[in-house]
């Protein structure tokens, strides 16, 4: 029972259910195969995709679900126009894919239901995929490269003819605009001399792959953990984790302003960072099925600070001046790294010793959700944890409003 | 003309019809209508017109208003879609299952103190042109599509109509008053107006 939508007529082919393990279509004309943009081959008998698929030259939307697949030949590289590729319920795992497959224009990427236990990599370089489902298989990670160039890299510009009796501009911008910037300045070079040294090496720099993803589905795996690096996908819109074994949400997931639907239950979370309050786009999320802390657990552990540390939490508390070229490059990026207590009566600052503080914030004014908290020390208390025992009414600043969150499917 | 024989409906709108005949009286006779919907074998492009999905969450499309008797809906869940726990606002609910598979967990209506959670009373997995009937006497209950790899469609009527319920918190047992809105009716896309 296979319900699509899409044109109908003479260009879909439908060759679903026929028990086919080979696509010698000797009664499908040249020319019909030339036109189809569909090809539907779901339900057959296919152990690897036919090379004769690329007689199918302006194929857009290709459907090999539900049969053998274990392989998936470099032929369909030569399907240039492929936007669409769904290849649901087969036996793929990572080393099925052609070396090349990442050249692809692919922009709709479905492979649930197979046995891949690795992201594949080729998936990383795929520069048009929009959404992609790896649902029901049996990742056990997601890799910090699914966004491959960190932000904020520091770019150095060089204004004069020479760089000895060069001034210095040093800027700090975000990748992308670093990339855009020297794409410009490559062009004007010849006429102004602008030198740029970046320290990042701009030859390996290409605008970041999976940056347009808009979906990605995972629910059904075996992850433990989200690498932080997920929240730099700035489109991503819809985010499935369910079904899988995270034990926690990277706070920095706060950042993504696109993401509108993330799916969280049956995984073991016992809080969620409080940062997850700031996801204003966010309408639905689904949490229920996890060990969340229900009663305030009174333990709280605490690692005493580093010098480092407590330097670091000196020189940010206290505003000391500094530059980058006065200190190791570490510890600058160190330092940049500081939080900010989020008890609004202290001043103070963290970094790696921080208190975790379950808090219980009214959700909407109707749920209570644990939130975890980080505080610089455990004399740093929160106003209204007097009483960490009770159900105690939430601060003002972690009430959310009730036009947030509307859909927030608990329980 | 007794209606003691089941008869079989073709297509979705012989199903249609023979809805509004049996509504036409004032009592329900739930028997009759769950063996009814059972009986007609889903046929896609019967229904292909109001199935409209959204990949955000599940969506409901009106089918047809059974003069004011009866509301009847297409339902469809995309991977990993579900509802929250909800009643039915005192209204019989008939959910047939038209393409893939929807697992039906209920629970007991919760006490004022809840410890633990809601109270599971069982959990089954619809399979296709199965229907299921719930009421707020039996309890309540959580629909989902726990498939990661097939979208499910669900045929549903609710007699009287209702546009709110309460959802429910499993953790605490807190409800909560919604209005329900369609997706589309009678394929016509229908965006939310406040």
């Amino acid at each position: 029972m296979d319900v699509y939508e899409g044109l109908e007529g003479e260009k879909v082919l439908n060759l679903s259910r026929l028990n086919l393990d080979n696509l010698d279509l000797d009664d499908v004309g040249e020319e019909r195969k030339r036109d189809t943009q569909q090809l539907f081959l779901v339900y057959n008998r296919f152990i690897m995709l036919p090379g004769s698929i690329c007689h199918f030259s302006n194929l857009v939307f290709l459907d090999i679900s539900c049969n053998r697949l274990a392989f998936i030949c470099e032929d369909i590289l030569r399907l240039s126009k492929l936007k669409t590729l769904v290849a649901k319920n087969n036996r793929l795992d990572e080393f099925s894919l052609p070396k090349d497959f990442g050249t692809m224009s692919l922009e709709v990427l479905n492979f649930s239901g197979n046995r891949f236990e690795e992201f594949p990599s080729e998936f990383l370089n795929l520069q048009r995929l929009q959404s992609l489902s790896l649902g029901g298989n049996r990742l056990k990670s997601i890799p910090a490269e699914i966004e491959q160039l960190t932000s904020g890299s520091k770019v150095l510009v060089y204004h004069g003819f020479r760089p000895e009796c060069a001034t210095k501009l040093y800027m700090q911008i975000t990748v992308q605009l670093a990339l855009q910037f020297s794409l410009m300045c490559n062009v004007i070079l010849r006429h102004f001399s602008l030198i740029i040294q970046t320290q990042t090496d701009f030859t390996k720099l290409k605008h970041a792959a999976l940056h347009i993803l808009e979906l990605l589905y995972l629910g059904g795996n075996s992850i433990t953990s989200i690498p932080p690096e997920l929240a730099n996908l700035p489109y991503l819109s819809y985010l499935v984790l369910c079904d899988n074994r995270i034990q926690s949400i990277p706070p920095q997931l706060a950042q993504m302003n696109s993401l509108r639907s993330l799916s969280l239950h049956n995984n073991l979370l016992t809080y969620l960072p409080r940062e997850i309050l700031s996801l204003f786009q966010l309408q639905e999320l689904s949490l229920r099925g996890n060990p969340l802390v229900v009663r305030f657990v009174k333990d709280m552990t605490y690692d005493p600070p580093s010098l480092l540390e407590l330097a670091g939490r000196t020189v940010k508390s206290r505003n000391l001046p500094y530059k980058p070229e006065d200190l190791p490059g570490n510890l600058v990026r160190y330092l940049d790294l500081a939080s900010k207590c989020p008890n609004p009566k202290c001043g103070g600052v963290y970094f790696d010793s921080c208190v975790r503080h379950i808090k219980f914030v009214d959700f909407c004014g109707k749920y209570r959700l644990p939130l975890m908290h980080y505080l610089c020390s455990p004399e740093c208390s929160s106003p209204c944890s007097s009483n960490p025992q009770s159900d105690a009414d939430s601060e003002d600043e972690s009430s959310v409003p009730a036009h947030r969150m509307q859909k927030v499917l608990l329980g | 003309m007794e209606q003691t024989e089941v008869m079989k409906p073709e297509t979705l709108n012989d199903l249609i019809k023979v809805l509004h005949q049996i509504f036409s009286s004032d009592t329900v006779n739930v028997e009759e209508v769950q063996n009814l919907m059972e009986s007609y074998e889903s046929k896609p492009e019967e229904w292909m017109e109001y199935a409209q999905f959204d990949k955000f969450r599940y969506t409901r499309n009106l089918v047809d208003e059974g003069n004011g008797k009866f509301n009847l809906m297409i339902l469809c869940w995309g991977e990993g879609h579900g509802s929250s726990i909800h009643d039915h606002t005192d209204s019989h609910c008939f959910m047939k299952l038209l393409q893939g598979q929807l697992k039906e967990t209920l629970f007991e209506w919760p006490d004022h103190k809840i410890n633990g959670g809601m109270t599971k009373k069982s959990e089954r997995v619809l399979q296709e042109n199965q229907c299921a009937y719930i009421h707020d006497s039996i309890g309540l209950h959580r629909v989902e599509n726990v498939s990661h790899t097939e979208p499910a469609v669900s045929l549903h009527l609710y007699s009287p109509q209702f546009d709110q319920c309460n959802t429910f918190d499993q953790r605490t047992g807190h409800r909560n008053t919604v209005k329900m809105t369609f997706w589309s009716k009678y394929g016509e896309r229908t965006p939310f107006v406040r």
